[in-house]
Parts: structure tokens; C-alpha cells; sequence
């Protein structure tokens, strides 16, 4: 048998459904957020960590002339090195579609597959790939346009071509691991054959290897300490008589894309906290209703010799109801969203997402605040409801709350001008002052976050549009060996359609760090000191300018790995087997923190480095059109090669700028989705509390209603009544959600350019998110209001006198 | 004005110079303005007097609902003016039997939940028990059958009759009634008032505001309040009043 006042718990939850609906809605929406967010951040930084560390990552990898089998198996007993494994790695172009070649970048694994390191994961199709067969890797399996059992063209730098059949499909977390340039996201296709195709591709020495994986013992994200491994094993190889080209190293679970997860993450984090202040408040906002509801019933309860303890005890038991049904529907709601959206993320990001998962502390997070949320939201009305004299109470107004008025009600009181129903209006909205602050707060901290999220989303558009700044040619040529410029500018120049070209200098070299040891690869890309297609954006100090000396430009990565290095250090790297010195004369930022080292110098400066004569490999061509589709700039490419076909000039890729700059853009992508979807997610929030705030605020009128009916209200009247009231309040707090959507965009955006590229935002606004969360703010606010003053409306004048 | 008290007997209420002031924003209003009065166990009590003469004040004054100014009061005992809310809520659901002329039932209560809630609150609940206890007080009011209504299905004059049930709910020797006729017709009101008869003479002590005449000139006495001071009582001694209800009887 249940107790009666457990039983007054009870048939208050369900005689006034509405009611409990809306409570519950608002605890629901606020954990279900909670839930997604927590879910998300969990399972995206444990599995881009642990899903690559499951691969057996190599922590180092050194790019060698050809060597043997014999030379790794002596490398093994380096002290330190765990595994070795050589392997040959080559590139080449495969034809996309007829006439439209794009870079492919191919490994050979032995026949029977003993690899230990860098394994991959077989998503399609068989592994590995037998005679004259060929697996991609899934991320630009897109870009090779072939399904499974479908061949495809490759043409090899002797300009050979030779057709491979695609039997596969792989994920390989170590794309992008060790690349110099932009990393993951410009990865060229990747592509695994066998041993004996690599001998029928007719490279040379098909049976040795050019790179070596390693492992090492112990702590294996040690920096220094793979470093120590790595230059033991360069001597050793010297020492038996091989030739080391650049060594790269990297720990176990630093996945090629945490820097982009990490920003993620600092997304969530911080939206994960303001979601809880403004669940927070919207629960608080509707405990004050639902005891403000219930004051006259706590007056009866202590006439009948209740005392103040029951009747805490019997409020907070009510609210724990509402908190535990809240949890339980929120915490399989936020499983099944929060898994279905780590799946697109999780392969544009290439995470081994360990697939769906019973999460017992984030369920335990959402329980706990389910429970505890509320009654911490409820604790202030509660214990002033319960306090409330019982003469108070049973009269339904707190005479705390009558009398008083200050400046601001003899001025609401002075209004003049508007009709009657509307002054009612208008002094409803500011009778009682703490709610109306209460659900404003709300209502406003919803709609920042909402219209901040749309800022962010275009602050991220201009760093995407800031990437093409450096890929500003329409197409980009990159020959087999270098030829003299002066006359491929000529070959070009004679083309139809081609207004300029530039030659472009490029060098793969090495750190020296100041002890003298070798450290990582740097990109060096040389473009005349004049040229027309950079426009770089500065985080410190100059790009480089006619007469300068060595002078370099680095990109943000060295910025956070080399926080010591300023501008005005040099910096010696090893270039063509020389060392020289560079002087640094700013940064710029590119494709943010996760791609690899990359430097800008003059082409002339290169070339007096490297002391070539006028030749190069790299040209960059512009139209003479402007502003080329992705269309043009391929039909572009295709001609060129034709050209460069009937010269007799050997090419090595021809790429599109859009193709490259919308590559290095494509991690900025994934954060711009993954926004969208978080704004929506706010949005929810929000017009869940908004639609509640609203809701309890017109059933508080219910009796008030009755009466105007009873004093011959028409239906026109009350609803013109209740409307002016709900708009009122909804456009209030739009216009403090505009102002407080500054500061919450310019703290997003901070942080998230901060994780990217390791210094603040220049913050870009967009009308989209303050006009949208206008438009939702008016309608919903009007569907809040309209739908209980119908009810109220529809109630018979006796029936809503008794109203409690 | 004093009530002559008998030697022989302690009151059940015992109000001395009792002052109330509402502070009503400023302008303060004196409600009650030293009031004594003593009420004997097994009287019926009338309390008349013009609108804002002040016996709503002094009901909830008597009843614990409101605090005091100035001034002392003891109900059976309990010194009232030095107890705090909590003491005086507790001592209420157990002591005094409290009805309002609208009703404040719980309106998401079935009538008898209604009735077993003081029980709850603040006495020996037992489920079976209490119940029974309860059915039995709703058959005594006449309301048996509409036990599992709620109040919203009864009529007014059947809802103020399960306020005198759960006002019996934890056997008070004390029931106090502020106009609990006020909001009936002259019919149930006259219902009413032959419950409140019974209890008088199950030994019950009743005290109840009212503005109908007829209903006070029953009453065993009758007080009349004026501006916040007792102006009439003709109060008898308990022997004579009992000896005037046998003859009326
Ligand atoms: N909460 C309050 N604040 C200020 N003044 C009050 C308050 N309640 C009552 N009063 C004043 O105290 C006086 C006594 O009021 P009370 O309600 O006791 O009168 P009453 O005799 O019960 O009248 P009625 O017959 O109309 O119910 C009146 O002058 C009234 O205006
Ligand atoms: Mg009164």
C-alpha cells in the first residue's frame, strides 16, 4: 500500500501531465546533450589513440638506398629496436578517369603477409593483394573511381603503364604518419601490392627494400628516447655500408590526426559545460515554476501538521522521479545519436572507431546528474516554498513579493498608449522579476550558444577558403626529373588557355638540431621570390622578400614543436647531403598543427643552396580565364599533359589547385560538419527550454485567465493577451543571446584555432545563426504560449477558478 | 474584556493580551488589539463579527497558522507563542482540527486519500488501520460511496464534509472552523453545523467564525469581534451550557 502523500507525489506527475511532460522534456533534452557530447569525446579519443597503437605503429621510419633482408635482420639486435621490418614503398599516377591521372603511393608487402608493423585492417574484398593485384586504402577510395574487381591504369615514372586489378579495400592508420607535407589529408592514394608485382612493375631491384620499420622496447613515445634508437640504427646501418636519405620519428598512439581530434574535443568540452549551465538553468527555471505551482498545496500540507522536512523530503522525491525517468530516457537516446555520428567522423578522420559501446561512466554521469542536477536547481525553491508561513501559503502570494515597487514598475505602471490587454501584457511579463531574469538567462544562453556555433562554422569556412591562399594556380605540373625552365615556359606558354607560369623549387631535407643529431623531415617549397601565386597569412613576422639571404618562412608546426625557435633563430638543415643555415623571418599558417614540417624559401635562394643550374621539376601554371571550376582546371591539366605527351616530356602528376587546397581543407570540413551538428544539438536545447520556460509560464496564468473569461474575455482577447506576453519575452532574450553570442563565438573559435594552428582566431561572423535563432525564438515562443492558453481557454470558468 | 474562568478547570484555549499586526507594506494594520480569552473543553463556540473585524486573524492565531505580535497562548497546554513553525505544524496535525470556508483539498487526492493525509503526516499511519479509520469518518459525514472520487467530482457542500473528516483524522479534542459555511447554501450549511453538534456532544471542543445568525444563536456561545477586540461573549459556565443543550435536546 503506498502512502498518501507518496501518492500526492504520484497524481501530481500524472493529473497534470503537461506539466510533468515539460519538466521531464527539459531535464531529457539537457542530458541527452550531456550524453552526446560525453559519448563523443570519449569514444573519439580513446579510439584514435588506442585504434592506431593497435596497428603497431612504427615509432621510426627511415627512408634508405636499396638494402636486404640480411641488413634488417642485422638491425635487429640494435639495442632498443624491438621490430624491423623492410619494406619498399614507390610512387606512381593511376588514371582516375580517361585522361585524368592522380598520385598513388604504393607499399609492397611480402606474399605471405608476416608484417607485424603498421598492420591493417581489411574492410573489403581479400588480403593481401596476390600476383599483379592491388588493394587501396579506403580513405581516397573515392578518387580511384573503381570497385572491387574492376582494373585500373597505373603508369609508372618511366611513363610505362601496366593495368592492376583492385582486390581490396583496407583501413591503415599510419597514412599521413610520416609524410613532411600537409599530412593525412594531402596523403596521395595509397596502394598495396606484392613483391612480385612490384618485379613486373619493372622497378628496379624488385626484391630489396627502401624503408625501414621500427619499434622500439619500452616507452615508445619518448621523443628523445626514438630519437637515441634512430640515429644507434643510422650509425649501424652506415656502418655496414648502407646510405640513410631521412629518418622520421613518431610514438605509439600519436595518431597522424590527434591534433585535429584535439580541437574536436575542445569543442566539446567546452560546449559540453555550457550545455550543463543551461540545463542547469532551465531546470532551475522550472523547479521555480512547479513550487511556485504548489505553494498553496505545501500552505494545506502544514495546516494538516506537516512539518518542513516532509515536506522537502516529499518535493525532492517528486523531482527525483522526474530526474530518474529523465536519465533513463536521455541515456539510450544519446547512445544511438552519439554512435550513429562517430561513424562519418570516424572515417573522415581515418579513427579505427572500435564500433558501439556500453559506456558505463557516461551513463553514470548522466544518471548522476539527472539525479543531482535537479534537486541542486529545485534546493533554492524548495526550501523557500517550504519555509513560506502558512498563512502566505494558503493565500497563494508571498506578501515578500507584494507591496514593494521600484523605479522600474511605477515606470511599467506609467506606461500610456496601449491598449488595455496589451498594458496586462506587458506588466505580467515583469511582475515576478527573479523568474522572468531566470528564464531570459535561459532562453538567451541557449540561443548564444546556438548563434556562436554559426559563427564558428564560417570562422572555419575562412580557413578553409585561407588554405587555397596557397595553392592559387589552376594546375600544378610535376615533371620526372628537372627540366630546363626556359624552355618548358615556353612549351607552356604556347598553350591555349595559359596566361602565366611559374617554376617552382622544392627539396625534401632534415633538421639539424643544435646537438648536432639529425631530426625531422622539412618540406621545402621554393617559389620565385616574385610569385604571383602565395598569399600567405602571417601568425609572425614576413614572408620572404627580393634580397634576402637563406632566408626561410615555417609553418605552425614548428610553432608547437619548436615553441624555443623565434624569428630571427637559424635554422640548419640538411639539404642534398649539406648542411646550411637558414634565418627564419616569420611563420604562416597553413593546414594547421597536424600536417608536418613545412618551410617556404625563394627559389633562388634554393638554387644557390643546392648550386643547380635553371632546371626544375615543379611548375605552377594559371589560366587565362579567372576563377576556373574544378572542370576547367582538369580539362586545363589534360592538355598540358598532351603537350607535355608530345615533347616528349616525362611527367610525374599534373594536380588541380582546387583539388589540393579542398584536400588540406578537408580536416576543416570535418570540424564544419561536426558543428552543424553540435548547433543543432544546442538549437534542441534550447527550444526545448524555450518551449518549457514558456509553457509553465502561461499555466501560472491559467487562473488569471478564467478570470478575464469570466469578465467577458473573448478567446481573441486572452490569445492576443498570451502572445504579446510570450513574444515579448522571447524577443528580450534574443536581443541578449545577440549580445552574449560575441563573447561565447570568440571563446569557441579561440579555442579550437588554438588546438589547429597554436595561436587565437580572427573571428568571423555570419547574420545565418542571429536571423534563424530569431525566427525560432518568435515561433516557438508563440507555440509555447498558444498551446496551454488554448487549454486554459477551453476549461470552464468553474473548472479553472478551482485551478491549482 | 476577561472571561471569568472557572476554579475548578484549566481552559483548553488561553489567550492573553494577544496583538497582531500585519505590516502591509508601511502602513502597518493592527488586527487584533490585545485580545484574552479562555475556551473550556466540550464548549461550541460561535465567533461573529463584521468583515476585517479580525476572526480570521485570530483563528490562525489559535491555530498555529500564523504567528503573533505580542501577547501569549496556550492550547491544551502548549505554550504556542514560543513554539516554531515546525513545533507548531506538528502539534497542529495532532491537536487541532483545521477547516477552511474553501475547503483546500488535495485536488489530485482521492477523498479518502484526502482524509488519511494527516494520518500520514504526523500520526500513527498504519495502511489498513488508517483507512478503516478513515471510511469509517467519511460514513459518519455521509460520504462512504464517494470514497475514490476526487474532490472535483463532489459538490461543495460534500467536499467541506471531507474537510471535517480529515480535520477528525487524528481525533483532535480541538476543531476550529473559519466560516466553513460560508461557501453553501442554507441547506448544507445546515448539514455542517448538525456535524459539528455531534462533535460538541462526542466531547469534542468546536470553535467556528460564522455570519449566519441562526447558525450562532445555536451555538453553545457566542463571541463578537470589532475591530480587532472582543466586543460581546455571553459566555456560561460548562455545567450550565451542557444543562442548556440537554433541555434543547
Ligand atoms: N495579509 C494581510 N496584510 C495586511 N492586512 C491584513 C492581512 N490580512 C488581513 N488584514 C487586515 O486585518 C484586518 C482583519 O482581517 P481578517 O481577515 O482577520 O478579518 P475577518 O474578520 O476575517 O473579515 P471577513 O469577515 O471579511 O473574513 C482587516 O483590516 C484586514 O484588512
Ligand atoms: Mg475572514
Amino acid at each position: 500500500m503506498v502512502r498518501p502523500r507518496v501518492r500526492k507525489i504520484l497524481a501530481d506527475l500524472w493529473g497534470n501531465r503537461m506539466r510533468s511532460l515539460l519538466v521531464i522534456a527539459s531535464i531529457t533534452v539537457g542530458l541527452f546533450a550531456i550524453g552526446v557530447i560525453a559519448t563523443l569525446h570519449r569514444v573519439m579519443t580513446e579510439d584514435l589513440r588506442l585504434g592506431y597503437a593497435a596497428a603497431n605503429p612504427p615509432n621510426i621510419r627511415i627512408v634508405a638506398a636499396p638494402f636486404d633482408q640480411g641488413l634488417v635482420d642485422h638491425l635487429k639486435k640494435v639495442e632498443g629496436v624491438r621490430q624491423a621490418e623492410g619494406l619498399r614503398g614507390f610512387d606512381a599516377r593511376l588514371e582516375s578517369r580517361p585522361g585524368e591521372w592522380i598520385g598513388i603511393e604504393f607499399k609492397a608487402v611480402p606474399q605471405d603477409e608476416t608484417r607485424q608493423i603498421a598492420q591493417v585492417r581489411l574492410v573489403e574484398g581479400k588480403w593481401p593483394p596476390g600476383d599483379r593485384e592491388v588493394v587501396i586504402e579506403q580513405y581516397k577510395i573515392a578518387d580511384v573511381n573503381a570497385q572491387i574487381g574492376e582494373w585500373i591504369t597505373i603508369e609508372l615514372p618511366s611513363g610505362k603503364r601496366r593495368p592492376l586489378k583492385v582486390v581490396g579495400v583496407v583501413s591503415d592508420q599510419t597514412v599521413g604518419a610520416f609524410a613532411s607535407g600537409p599530412g593525412f589529408f594531402l596523403a596521395p592514394v595509397q596502394g598495396y601490392v606484392n613483391q612480385e608485382t612490384v618485379e613486373w612493375l619493372q622497378q628496379d631491384l624488385p626484391y630489396t627494400y627502401n624503408m625501414l620499420y621500427i619499434t622500439v622496447d619500452g616507452d615508445s613515445n619518448d621523443e628523445t628516447r626514438l630519437w637515441e634508437v634512430a640515429n644507434r640504427v643510422r650509425d649501424e646501418m652506415e656502418h655496414a655500408g648502407g646510405t640513410v636519405i631521412n629518418i622520421a620519428v613518431r610514438g605509439s598512439y600519436d595518431h597522424p590526426n590527434r591534433r585535429y581530434l584535439e580541437a574536436l574535443a575542445i569543442v566539446l568540452v567546452l560546449l559540453g559545460f555550457l550545455i550543463v549551465f543551461l540545463s542547469g538553468f532551465l531546470i532551475t527555471n522550472t523547479m521555480q515554476a512547479i513550487i511556485q505551482q504548489q505553494i498553496q498545496q505545501i500552505g494545506i500540507l502544514k495546516t494538516l501538521g506537516s512539518r518542513r522536512y516532509q515536506i522537502i523530503l516529499l518535493y525532492m522525491g517528486l523531482i527525483l522521479v522526474f530526474g530518474a525517468i529523465a536519465a533513463l530516457t536521455a541515456a539510450p537516446l544519446a547512445y544511438r545519436v552519439a554512435f550513429q555520428r562517430v561513424v562519418p567522423l570516424a572515417k573522415t578522420i581515418n579513427m579505427a572507431y572500435r564500433g558501439p559501446r556500453f559506456l558505463p561512466h557516461v551513463i553514470l554521469l548522466q544518471v548522476g546528474m539527472g539525479l543531482l542536477v535537479p534537486q541542486l536547481a529545485a534546493l533554492a525553491p524548495i526550501l523557500q516554498g517550504s519555509r513560506i508561513s502558512v498563512r502566505e501559503a494558503l493565500s497563494g502570494v508571498r506578501e515578500s513579493q507584494q507591496g514593494r515597487r521600484g523605479w522600474f514598475d511605477r515606470m511599467i505602471l506609467r506606461l500610456r498608449g496601449f491598449s488595455r490587454p496589451t498594458l496586462i501584457s506587458i506588466r505580467n511579463t515583469f511582475r515576478r522579476k527573479g523568474r522572468l531574469l531566470l528564464t531570459l538567462t535561459t532562453l538567451s544562453l541557449g540561443g548564444a550558444i546556438f548563434i556562436a556555433t554559426f559563427n564558428v562554422q564560417v570562422s572555419m569556412d575562412r580557413y578553409v577558403d585561407m588554405v587555397s591562399r596557397y595553392f592559387l594556380a589552376d594546375v600544378n605540373l610535376t615533371l620526372a626529373r628537372p627540366e630546363r625552365v626556359l624552355e618548358i615556359n615556353q612549351v607552356l606558354s604556347d598553350l591555349p588557355g595559359v596566361a602565366y607560369v611559374e617554376a617552382w623549387g622544392t627539396a625534401r631535407s632534415e633538421m639539424i638540431l643544435p646537438d648536432g643529431a639529425t631530426g625531422e623531415n622539412v618540406q621545402l617549397l621554393a617559389p620565385p621570390v616574385d610569385s604571383r601565386l602565395v598569399d600567405p597569412v602571417m601568425i609572425e613576422g614576413r614572408w620572404v622578400k627580393s634580397g634576402d639571404q637563406n632566408a626561410i618562412v615555417l609553418n605552425e608546426r614548428f610553432m608547437s614543436d619548436f615553441p624555443n625557435l623565434r624569428v630571427g633563430d637559424v635554422l640548419r638543415l640538411r639539404l642534398n647531403g649539406k648542411e646550411t643555415d637558414w634565418i627564419i623571418v616569420g611563420y604562416f599558417q597553413l593546414a594547421g598543427r597536424s600536417s608536418g614540417l613545412l618551410a617556404y624559401t625563394s627559389r633562388e635562394s634554393l638554387l644557390r643552396v643546392i648550386n643547380q643550374p635553371d632546371k626544375a621539376m615543379t611548375y605552377r601554371i594559371v589560366a587565362e580565364g579567372k576563377d576556373l571550376s574544378k572542370e576547367e582546371q582538369e580539362a586545363l591539366g589534360r592538355a598540358i599533359e598532351a603537350r607535355m605527351a608530345a615533347r616528349g616530356i616525362r611527367v610525374l602528376d599534373v594536380t588541380t589547385g582546387s583539388y589540393l587546397s579542398s584536400s588540406a581543407a578537408q580536416g576543416f570540413a570535418a570540424l564544419t560538419g561536426f558543428l552543424l551538428f553540435l548547433a543543432s544539438l544546442t538549437a534542441l536545447v534550447g527550444s526545448i527550454g524555450l518551449t518549457g520556460a514558456m509553457s509553465l509560464n502561461v499555466m501560472e496564468r491559467t487562473r488569471e485567465i478564467g478570470i478575464l473569461r469570466a469578465i467577458g474575455a473573448t478567446n481573441r482577447i486572452l490569445l492576443k493577451l498570451i502572445l504579446t506576453e510570450g513574444m515579448l519575452i522571447g524577443f528580450l532574450s534574443w536581443i541578449i543571446a545577440v549580445l552574449a553570442a560575441f563573447p561565447i563565438s570568440k571563446l569557441l573559435s579561440d579555442s579550437i584555432s588554438q588546438a589547429l594552428f597554436g595561436n587565437p582566431s580572427t573571428l568571423a561572423y555570419t547574420p545565418t545563426g542571429f536571423l534563424l535563432w530569431l525566427g525560432a525564438v518568435l515561433i516557438l515562443s508563440a507555440l509555447a504560449s498558444i498551446l496551454p492558453a488554448r487549454n486554459a481557454a477551453r476549461l470552464t470558468i468553474r473548472e479553472v477558478l478551482a485551478y491549482e | 474584556m476577561d472571561s471569568p474562568a472557572l476554579p475548578d478547570r484549566q481552559p483548553i484555549i488561553r489567550a492573553r493580551q494577544v496583538v497582531k499586526v500585519y505590516p502591509a507594506g508601511g502602513r502597518p494594520v493592527q488586527a487584533l488589539k490585545g485580545v484574552n480569552l479562555d475556551v473550556y473543553a466540550g464548549e461550541f463556540v460561535a465567533i461573529q463579527g463584521k468583515s476585517g473585524a479580525g476572526k480570521t486573524t485570530l483563528v490562525q492565531i489559535l491555530t498555529g497558522v500564523d504567528r503573533l505580535t505580542g501577547g501569549e497562548v496556550w492550547v491544551d497546554g502548549a505554550a504556542l507563542h514560543r513554539f516554531d513553525e515546525n513545533q507548531l505544524a506538528f502539534w497542529r496535525g495532532r491537536n487541532v482540527g483545521v477547516i477552511f470556508q474553501s475547503f483546500y483539498l488535495m485536488p489530485t487526492l482521492s477523498i479518502l486519500d484526502n482524509v488519511v493525509l494527516p494520518i500520514d503526516l504526523c500520526g500513527d499511519y498504519h495502511p489498513r488501520r488508517s483507512r478503516e479509520l478513515a471510511l469509517e469518518l467519511l460514513r459518519q459525514v455521509g460520504l462512504e460511496e464517494h470514497a475514490y472520487k476526487l474532490p472535483s467530482q463532489i459538490s461543495g457542500g460534500q467536499q467541506q464534509r471531507v474537510a471535517i473528516a480529515r480535520a477528525l483524522a487524528n481525533d483532535p479534542p480541538l476543531i476550529i472552523a473559519d466560516e466553513p459555511t460560508g461557501r453553501l447554501d442554507s441547506v448544507n450549511a445546515e448539514n455542517i453545523f448538525q456535524i459539528f453538534q455531534s462533535l460538541v456532544n462526542g466531547g469534542k471542543t468546536v470553535l467556528m467564525v460564522t455570519h449566519d445568525e441562526g447558525l450562532a444563536s445555536r451555538a453553545s456561545r457566542r463571541l463578537i469581534l470589532a475591530d480587532g477586540e472582543i466586543v460581546a461573549d455571553d459566555f456560561v459556565p460548562i455545567s450550565v451550557s451542557e444543562a442548556t443543550n440537554k433541555t434543547d435536546d
